[in-house]
């Protein structure tokens, strides 16, 4: 081969390249520039993170806090957001006068739905991190897998639950109400508006027997017949289901989705276009769906035809202290949010705020024991995010966060469409929670 | 038949399939997905028969083709139109730029180092997807072509224009492809090579040239595809990436040679899949229908062979 052919090949290959990066590279630079208009307004937003501590302005520089979490980060799987945003929070406070001069110093361990790799990743937390406290926790298998551990250790994590046992054990409470109670709430809301069948379609993962139950129960108390569905995910053929749900819910019964938002927005375009959207009375979500990104791709056509059950307070519009510190934590220390304001960042920031909270209280050494105690101790704590306070509590289960949102698609983005709304009793699991907390002074 | 009894209430009855007027509107988006399927398939083959390279990085270029688009379309405020251009060049050039980087050093290679070799690439792809595109937010992404917006009613459904393209893309594909090998001068160098290599060369035939012709069409068709598929199926780097295998079910029953019968095989899965989805007892093994499909096809091919081998006594 002559040195022209070599030379015209690997230039040719550069080229080539080149071309590729340039294109990438051109849509990511030109996005840059609709965000413009938001950095004024992040730049006020973070001016408000020096109330995040007990001294603005003041760095940290005490002996650190060990404080630890486990998360889901794979392919398709990503929870990370939520660790990151509690980071975030944890680095203002140490900015602003850490805890009583203490910073906290955060470890992260991420999984990839590894049953081995998570209580690994709890010892090495423990044994090698040394952390006194987990808190963040948004993991599938983690609350299955760890709480053996915690127990035996005396360690009450605070989390964002997935795993039943983020909310059957005594050593796990969650800021959110995770996939069988927000199913339960968008059942519920169906029910409201008189759906006479419910259709419960869900993702076909483990766990899927226990969530069902709870709409099931739902359904059950108000006499009303419900089919329950799974799909393979990622869903491929979204028309073939969206035509299957349509058809077993009638025209005066409600489709329940609880998928995570892109398998969800799918079956809710494909019903679009095919034309059925209306052959049911509603549709439903749980939570997942309760993002703007979602609203955005389904657009005008899905105005207040989509009922999703919040967890959490939307804060689109949402004013207050608690916001705009949430805004300017995510704006200055936040970079690695890459959701930015959403769900997952809420919970991020409701979980960090409450564990800076409980870490106040606490007179002398911060050890798992302490630590512990207090975290164990949080009684009533309040978030403009939450329509409820927040209990963690010596309980046998911890569903605390039981009251909740329903929001529907309104122009590209999620409105509220109902107000602050109890997780109906039916369900036994929140009727034993609610006896238990009652029980219990709390 | 007069005093006779009907047995299809009761068979419908005793095994809970839905009624043939249930079924109808599943034919139609089984017919759409398909076409698409038989699109990929019928660009894995072409590719195939030109260089021997099992392309198993087909879908995972066109997501990135469709993702680019997506960027390009929200962010940049690009024309749709350019944009989804954009995708499909940038389907063409990247496994060009493949074919020309590694194809030279593969070619004498085994087919099975070949078809790895292409996995590679998909992984690349769908890590840089990963880290570009990220799901940690819980960001959904969608492509709606303009003909979503309009169709007619069949069944009580709304068949779009981008299912009729789907289909339609999948039909002319495989007629044009068929055409081109069969009539064109490319395409007969094309059936050459896929006999020899070697020989072809010393005739006279530009191999890579060909080669790199082939390698084009291959990206051209894996972008087209990406787009369709964002559109119909999800824009979603994983989903596309792994779509490839019904596609490759296709082309593994047209036995990586029968452009033809690659596209019948896609439509019998894409149909297949779309009609198991309303029987409750086996919707969720629908996604098993490519590999079973493409096993029972090799299995009786392979047994038509042996047959025919002990007949002529060999």
């Amino acid at each position: 081969m002559s040195t022209f052919r070599v030379a015209s090949r690997a230039r040719l290959s550069l080229a080539l390249t080149g071309a590729i990066g340039v294109t990438v590279l051109a849509g990511f630079a030109l996005s840059g520039t609709s965000s413009s208009a938001a950095t004024t307004r992040g730049a006020r937003a973070a001016d408000a993170t020096s109330y995040c501590g007990t001294k603005p302005g003041v760095a940290a520089t005490g002996t650190p806090i060990n404080l630890g979490t486990i998360d889901t980060k794979q392919a398709g799987t990503d929870f990370s957001d939520i660790s990151s945003m509690a980071a975030a929070y944890f680095a203002c406070v140490n900015a602003n006068g850490g805890i009583n001069g203490h910073p906290i110093k955060y470890d992260v361990q991420y999984d990839q739905t590894q049953p081995a790799q998570i209580a690994a990743a709890a010892k090495a937390l423990i044994q090698t991190d040394k952390v006194v406290g987990i808190v963040g926790v948004t993991d599938i298998l983690e609350c299955t897998i760890d709480q053996a551990y915690w127990k035996s250790l005396g360690i009450f994590e605070i989390d964002s639950g997935i795993a039943p046992e983020c909310w059957s054990t005594p050593n796990s409470a969650a800021v959110n109400m995770g996939p069988r109670y927000s199913s339960d709430g968008a059942v519920q809301y169906a029910l409201e508006q008189h759906a006479t069948k419910i259709v419960f379609d869900q993702s076909n993962v483990p766990g899927t027997g226990y969530i069902a139950a709870g709409p099931a129960a739902i359904a059950g108390a108000a006499h009303v017949p419900i089919t329950q569905l799974t799909e393979n995910v990622p869903v491929t053929d979204a028309s073939s289901v969206a035509l299957k749900e349509v058809d077993d819910a009638g025209p005066n019964g409600a489709v329940i989705l609880n998928f995570t938002p892109p398998d969800a927005l799918v079956i809710l375009q494909a019903a679009q276009k095919l034309g059925i959207v209306n052959r049911v009375k509603l549709w439903g979500c749980s939570t997942p769906c309760n993002t703007d990104f979602l609203a955005k791709s389904l657009g005008p056509a899905w105005n207040h035809k989509l009922f999703v059950n919040a967890e959490l307070t939307d804060p689109d519009g949402a004013t207050g202290a608690e916001f705009a510190l949430y805004r300017g934590i995510l704006t200055k220390y936040g970079s690695a949010v890459s959701g930015g304001i959403g769900s997952f960042s809420q919970m991020g920031f409701v979980e960090a705020k409450f564990a800076v909270k409980a870490l106040e209280t606490i007179k002398g050494a911060y050890t798992i024991k302490s630590v512990n105690a207090a975290f164990e101790g949080i009684k009533n704590y309040k978030s403009a995010m939450l329509c409820s306070p927040w209990t963690y509590g010596n309980l046998a289960l911890h569903i605390p966060n039981n009251v909740d949102y329903t929001t529907t698609t309104d122009n590209g983005i999620m409105v509220v469409a109902q107000g602050c709304h109890k997780i109906s009793s039916a369900d036994p699991q929140i009727a034993k929670y609610r006896t238990v907390a009652a029980a219990h002074g709390l | 038949m007069p005093g006779g009894i009907d047995l299809h209430p009761l068979i419908i009855g005793v095994l809970g399939l839905p009624s043939w007027l249930d079924f109808q509107p599943f034919i139609y988006t089984g017919l759409a997905l398909g076409g698409v399927y038989a699109l990929s398939g019928v660009g894995m083959v072409v590719l195939y028969r030109a260089t021997g390279v099992l392309f198993l990085a087909f879908g995972a270029v066109g997501a990135m083709g469709a993702l680019i688009a997506w960027q390009l379309i929200n962010a940049a405020g690009l024309n749709q139109w350019l944009a989804y251009l954009i995708c499909i060049l940038f389907g063409g050039v990247v496994t060009l730029g493949y074919g020309i980087v590694f194809g030279r050093a593969l070619a004498a290679r085994e087919p099975l180092v070949k078809a790895v070799a292409t996995l590679g690439l998909a992984l690349i792809l769908l890590g840089l997807m990963d880290l570009l595109w990220t799901s940690s937010g819980g960001e959904s992404r969608s492509i709606t072509l303009p003909t979503d917006n309009s169709g007619f009613i069949i069944s009580q459904i709304q068949v779009t224009w981008t299912q009729v393209i789907g289909l339609a893309c999948g039909v002319v594909m495989t007629i044009v492809t068929g055409a081109f090998l069969r009539f064109t001068k490319l395409g007969t160098a094309m059936r050459a090579l896929a006999n020899d290599r070697e020989i072809t060369a010393t005739l006279g035939v530009p191999v890579r040239r060909v080669e790199a012709a082939a390698w084009f069409g291959c990206g051209i068709l894996a972008g087209f595809a990406g787009v369709l598929l964002a559109d119909l199926v999800a824009l979603d780097a994983t989903t596309l990436t792994f779509l490839v295998i019904s596609s490759l079910a296709a082309a593994l029953i047209g036995r990586l040679r029968s452009i033809v019968v690659t596209f019948v095989a896609a439509i019998v899965i894409g149909l297949v899949d779309a009609m198991i989805t309303p029987i409750q007892s086996i919707t969720n093994y629908r996604d098993m229908t490519p590999f079973v499909l493409a096993a029972v096809a090799l299995l009786v091919v392979n047994r038509q062979r042996a047959n025919s081998l002990s007949r002529e006594g060999i």
